[in-house]
């Protein structure tokens, strides 16, 4: 009896930092912005009760919450399924025993690592300005480039091929996937004479699911919280036409611009619910495609 | 059916030399053992032969064809991982079919082999399963049969049992010695077990450090080993080893074998060696008899049940190991006379190369 | 057959054998040939698309020591002359000299990288050592927390750190790190804990030793490569963080670097582009040079995130 107490206390005297935060910085927040969602809240008085009203004004009323929405899809759409299968295939790429795999690995992952930064989004701004390298590029080839960001058509692509520059940090997590598939499976394959392509997706891609599962979910996650380099690229408004206008950026907005506190903790609320979504989703059919090896022998 | 030569075989790996000049041929139909230590490079070989690692130097022939620049999939062949190497996310069935889906073959023909391996087999009831759903025994039987379908004309092994207990391993063996029975189709195995090896195979080559020692029937190979190396690996419990010199001349030659005095020179045996090593195996040793004899406190006695292994510490400060079936038992600390006759030791000159003696002349 | 009839069979046995080599040697050099070739054009490729990768990171370089009229007008990466004014006025640019901001960011990057390995590590040693009740549902609770955006605490963080007066404070950004708002390093720490056998644990037990002391001298020293992984993230993260700075900051003289940056566009975006890219990079530098340095760690700390 007294040796559970006596554990328990010690465990618990560890985890201290970690419950006080969880409490105060995690659940609290949590149920306060649950609350602060039915609200009209403007940093100035008390927030006021409003029932539904939030939630009603977002999604019949609100054109800009659906805009944001559709830019928010739009890219993570394009972004996530881009981005991974670039990663997959240059980790394909380099897997092939190169000796200087480490060069690469450091090169390509380079940009996964600086690309939150401030420095590379107003990098990206300039880049795709109008006299920028993107268009000089593409003058060499004979083609008229246009105002990438000033053209609403064309701005969020901007974002996406931001994202897609960024391979290299699900790479890395191909490449380890990729060594951890037993070389002797396409031995074996090999002298069933097995054509490359069905070495690919019938031992590669099979062998991987576990890893592409695991990338696809947090890849969605951090793709729908995109925030610092469509506010620079945007100056903060959400770009033409609310075409950059990703959620944290409208969210961010509201709050911090319009100080409609309430209105804010919805649509925060709402990002959860549908990030949840995703993720369920994902959880939910990984059963048909992903196969966990139980290595019990 | 199909018959192999490898001429000159060499492999390195940059300027490193694994394996140099190796010569053999294998005759169809027969159950052909790779044995050795680790590192002897008989997995090598055998990948070499399956078409998994390059040749360096030299050519393997199938059926008189080179097939030096013939990938794995087009020699005929199948082979069993030491791992099994099943794909994980797919069925039995679909393991065992997936082979033949390369080649193109229609529907009906692959089900057909397929039900035929998992008969012989006897894994019917595994069909629907997943690997992971398997036990060892069970996943090496798949394995096998994945290189049944096939139908090859050759069969690999690499190493298949040594991922199973013991129990296992032994009725792994005997089914693999009555596939041989039904199939009758050359079949080349890796092992490092001798056990394996005596018990399967038709032939057995002896590997090390990429040299072939000997290559023999298990029988050749435990009755006339042909030197050092092979007596010591092949047998269990290991062969004994006595230093012995030639002392005298002409006609009044003996040998001088340290604890068990001097004693007659076999005749014939040429002027030349005056070193040698005589090798005695421990079931030919037998307690109080024997021409040959000697004296030791007896160290270690290991008691199978249906034989009794004993060790015993020589006057020089040498072991000996006896191997005995007789029901008295012999106590640690106790003094044991033992001794062989002439005509069980095998001679071995300076080299560690046999040296063949009339047996017919002692009896 | 006779000895004759032997050496004639053994001899064209031999010639046999040596054609076959000949013919097996050629069809190896061939296929070496081949091989090399192939190589060499993945290796053109890659080199090609390492360039295309870096393009970006290299211009910004070039620009930001170009002169101004030179930045939009060729696609060359090198500068016709070396402008290290866009460096030295850039730092100066703006009303609060640039050695205020890396100071300020410094502070903040250091405290909060000591919190995160302080409190996480804690945490982590509690999680994968020591049983207490709760513990399951505990690990659960930290698990879900790693799937909430920043954003649904966001405000009530916000509201309450005003309560507190802590807005224009460091302290917003730095005390949730002492106390593990990271789950993510916990996390990597509880898998490189669990790898450290238990019996260096129950060696210290017997020997007396009191949890702490276990974690102090037994798990700490040995969990020194999921330290410094979780030390590089953690600096790089907190040191490029944009939104919490942006929200809590208000006073320039309290900015850190990336608000300065932001700053610099709005005050000089549209003309000073070489100051501003001089700016950036610098801002990059430590960021670079920690990547360069720990490479091996920071690639390793990704590869086993993934492999749960």
């Amino acid at each position: 009896m007294k040796n559970t107490k006596a554990r328990n206390a010690s465990g618990y005297m560890f985890l201290t930092p970690w419950l006080i935060g969880f409490f105060l910085l995690a659940i609290g927040p949590i149920l306060v912005s649950l609350y602060l969602s039915f609200t009209r809240y403007d940093m100035v008085g008390d927030p006021r009760w409003t029932g539904l009203d939030n939630y009603i004004y977002m999604f019949t009323r609100d054109r800009r919450f659906w805009k944001t929405l559709e830019v928010t899809f739009h890219y993570v759409v394009f972004a996530v399924p881009l981005r991974l299968i670039m990663a997959l295939g240059v980790a394909m790429l380099l897997d092939k025993g190169l000796r200087t795999i480490g060069l690469y690995r450091a090169i390509f992952y380079l940009p996964s690592l600086l690309g939150a930064s401030i420095a590379i989004a107003i990098l990206w701004r300039q880049l795709f300005s109008i006299d920028g390298v993107v268009n000089q590029v593409l003058a060499v080839f004979g083609i008229q480039g246009v105002g990438w960001i000033t053209n609403p058509q064309t701005s969020i692509y901007t974002l996406i091929v931001l994202a897609i520059w960024q391979f290299g940090a699900p790479m890395l997590i191909f490449l380890a996937g990729l060594r951890g598939i037993p070389k002797d499976l396409y031995e074996a394959a090999d002298i069933d004479g097995t054509s490359r392509l069905r070495k690919f997706y019938a031992i590669t891609l099979p062998m991987l699911a576990p890893v592409v599962f695991f990338n696809l979910v947090l890849q969605i996650i951090e793709a729908f919280k995109i925030f610092s380099p469509a506010f620079i690229i945007s100056n903060g408004t959400g770009g033409p036409a609310d075409s950059l206008l990703v959620y944290t950026v409208y969210l961010f907005n509201e709050a911090f611009k319009f100080f409609r506190m309430g209105y804010a903790s919805a649509l925060a609320w709402v990002l959860l619910v549908i990030i949840g979504l995703f993720t369920a989703i994902a959880f939910a059919t990984s059963k048909y495609w992903v196969h966990y090896e139980n290595e019990r022998d | 059916m199909a018959e192999l030569k490898l001429r000159k075989v060499g492999k390195s790996y940059g300027t490193l030399s694994v394996m140099h000049d190796l010569n053999l041929e294998i005759h169809d139909g027969e159950f052909l053992v790779l044995v050795g230590p680790s590192g002897c490079g008989k997995s090598t070989l055998l990948r070499m032969i399956a078409g998994l690692e390059e040749i360096t130097d030299g050519t393997i022939a199938i059926n008189g064809k080179v097939v030096n620049d013939l990938p794995a999939s087009r020699r005929e062949l199948s082979m069993v991982f030491q791992s099994y190497a099943l794909y994980p996310h797919m069925s039995v069935r679909k393991n065992l079919a997936f082979g033949l889906q390369n080649l193109k073959m229609d529907r009906a023909e692959i089900d057909r082999r397929v039900d035929e391996a998992a008969r012989i087999l006897q894994i019917e009831p595994l069909l629907a399963r997943k690997p992971r759903q398997l036990s060892g025994g069970q996943k090496q039987r798949v394995a096998i049969g994945r290189s049944i379908v096939r139908e090859p004309q050759l069969f690999l092994f690499d190493e298949p049992l040594s991922n199973l207990d013991a129990e296992l391993r032994v009725q792994m063996r005997v089914e693999l010695a009555s596939l041989y029975e039904r199939l009758k189709t050359t079949m080349i195995y890796v092992t490092h077990d001798q056990v394996e090896a005596m018990t399967l195979a038709t032939r057995i080559v002896v590997l090390r450090a990429g040299k072939i020692e000997q290559v023999g029937t298990p029988e050749e190979l435990y009755t006339k080993p042909a030197n050092l190396f092979v007596a010591g690996f092949i047998g269990s419990p290991k062969i004994n080893m006595f230093e012995a010199t030639v002392t005298g001349s002409g006609s009044q030659r003996m040998l001088e074998l340290g604890d068990f005095g001097a004693y007659a020179l076999p005749p014939g045996l040429s002027e030349a060696h005056n070193r040698l090593t005589v090798c005695v195996r421990p079931e030919a040793i037998k307690p109080e008899s024997g021409a040959i004899q000697t004296e030791g406190r007896v160290r270690l006695v290991e008691y199978l049940g249906s034989e009794t292994i004993v060790h015993i510490d020589l006057p020089s400060g040498k072991t000996l190991i006896f191997q005995t079936h007789q029901m008295e038992r012999h106590r640690v600390g106790e003094t044991v006379r033992v001794g062989f006759d002439p005509g069980d030791q095998h001679l071995f000159d300076a080299d560690g190369q046999r040296i063949s003696t009339e047996e017919a002349l002692f009896a | 057959m006779n000895a004759t009839e032997a050496a004639l069979a053994e001899t064209e046995l031999e010639a046999e054998r040596d054609e076959a080599a000949r013919v097996a040697h050629e069809y190896r050099l061939a296929k070496n040939k081949r091989e090399r070739r192939s190589r060499l054009f993945k290796h053109i490729f890659l080199i090609i698309f390492s360039f295309i990768m870096l393009y970006p990171l290299l211009w910004l370089l070039a620009s930001s020591l170009k002169p101004e009229n030179e930045i939009f007008g060729s696609l060359g990466l090198w500068p016709s002359t070396f402008n290290w004014s866009n460096y030295t006025e850039g730092w100066e640019a703006l009303p609060v000299s640039f050695t205020v901001f890396y100071r300020n960011s410094t502070i903040v990057t250091v405290l909060c990288v000591l919190g995160n390995l302080f409190s996480c590590s804690f945490a982590a040693y509690a999680f994968a050592r020591l049983e207490f009740t709760g513990k399951r549902l505990f690990f659960g609770l930290m698990m879900m927390t790693l799937m909430i955006p920043y954003h649904v605490v966001l405000i009530p963080q916000y509201v309450m750190f005003l309560k507190l007066g802590w807005v224009d404070t460091y302290l917003p950004l730095i005390v949730p790190r002492f106390l593990a708002s990271d789950g993510f390093f916990i996390f990597l720490m509880v898998q490189f804990f669990r790898q450290i056998p238990r019996e260096l644990d129950e060696a210290a037990q017997i020997d007396g030793c009191s949890a702490f002391k276990i974690y102090w001298a037994v798990i700490l020293p040995l969990s020194l490569p999921a330290l410094a992984t979780s030390a590089i993230f953690s600096m790089i993260w907190v040191w490029e963080d944009f939104l919490a700075p942006l929200i809590y900051l208000n006073d320039i003289k309290n900015y850190t670097v990336p608000l300065a940056l932001r700053l610099f566009i709005d005050q000089e975006g549209q003309s000073a582009f070489g100051q501003m890219f001089a700016m950036s990079v610098l801002s990059l530098v430590p960021v670079v040079i920690f990547f360069v340095a720990f490479q091996k760690l920071i690639v390793r700390g990704i590869a086993t995130s993934g492999m749960k």
